[in-house]
């Protein structure tokens, strides 16, 4: 019998590139305060917008991937987010637990 | 960050080395960091502070720095004397987390392809076994057989060879016994007392789901005292 090994997260970013997909790293870099996830963690997302890992619990990713796909748009190969707990969209993108997180995002290219 | 590196990165973690990824966050530029590689002049000047993150398996940006380091650690290699079913719930629990598991058993009817289809199992004795497995003090070892001929050679190996983790099911009695018989053979009360027996965290379940459940939580416990340890 086959034995199967766990894909992990850049493995499916390599997959996503060898099938001719643009595809972004996005790493957590700082953290301060309470976050879910810790620095190091990552995410893989392509220009179809799915993605795979995570950055936060699910707070700051629909946000992420939406920087993402603005960066494949443009001739920058990488770039800094910064997320905050706001009263204003604590809802949206901010973070619910009050931490604050850097993520740094990045195009994969040949 | 380019192809090639993505991938190197991707073999390296599969060969359960010890490394990690340096990426300046000024230019975008990544490179990878092992000790005694020499570094691009990106990096070269941090080299101390990289040094000292990385030993402690620290991930971040550096202080005073554009660098960010993230470290990728060797997992730690399991060893299960014993294809039972406790076994199988342990397969299904660690799958998630950064270990490396082999299962051996002698008894071959145990040890199956179908019983164990994702995970690395040898048919063999432990003794035949540790004879040309590589052990450290990265290994762990956890015994389910509570069968004296094919639990204790194991224990007797990883007491030797400083296992950072070692438990043994069986109830206290078997476990009273166990002690007794590994003090026969030469062992300190000091090395005896390091065994987990019986084995797991106090969870008061009884299922086979439970009890594996019990010990990888105390596996991960002393896995991340380790890391606490070294950080001190």
């Amino acid at each position: 019998m086959e034995k199967q090994i766990k894909r992990t997260i850049l493995e499916q970013g390599r997959d996503w590139f060898e099938s001719d997909r643009k595809v972004i790293l996005a790493r957590v870099i700082q953290t301060w305060g309470s976050s879910p996830c810790p620095v190091g963690s990552n995410m893989i997302v392509n220009d179809k917008g799915e993605f795979f890992g995570s950055v936060s619990g699910g707070c700051v990713e629909a946000n992420v991937i939406e920087e993402c796909l603005d960066l494949l748009k443009n001739n920058n190969s990488f770039k800094q987010l910064e997320f905050k707990v706001s009263d204003d969209n604590a809802w949206n993108v901010g973070l619910a637990c009050g931490g604050e997180i850097k993520i740094y995002i990045e195009k994969i290219n040949s | 960050m380019k192809l090639e590196m993505l991938n190197e990165i991707i073999q390296k973690k599969s060969s359960s080395q010890n490394f990690a990824l340096l990426t300046n966050l000024t230019n975008g530029n990544s490179e990878i960091f092992e000790f005694g590689k020499l570094l691009s002049n990106d990096f070269e000047s941090y080299k101390k502070q990289i040094e000292n993150y990385h030993s402690l398996k620290k991930n971040g940006v550096i202080d005073g720095t554009q660098i960010f380091i993230q470290n990728f650690t060797k997992p730690i290699e399991v060893i299960i004397v014993g294809a039972v079913h406790i076994a199988q719930y342990l397969v299904d629990l660690f799958k998630n987390l950064n270990f490396v598991i082999t299962i051996v058993d002698p008894r071959k009817f145990f040890i199956t392809d179908e019983r164990f289809p994702n995970v690395k199992i040898i048919n063999d004795w432990p003794e035949e076994i540790f004879k040309k497995l590589e052990t450290d003090s990265n290994n762990a070892l956890i015994t389910l057989t509570h069968d004296p001929k094919i639990d204790d050679p194991a224990l007797k190996h990883a007491l030797k060879n400083k296992f950072f983790y070692i438990g043994a099911l069986g109830s206290k009695k078997t476990h009273t016994k166990r002690c007794q018989r590994l003090k026969e053979s030469g062992f300190t009360e000091e090395e005896i007392a390091s065994i987990h027996g019986p084995i797991g965290i106090k969870l008061g379940g009884k299922s086979g789901p439970e009890i594996a459940l019990s010990i990888v939580s105390q596996l991960v416990l002393e896995s991340n005292k380790l890391l606490l340890n070294s950080k001190k």
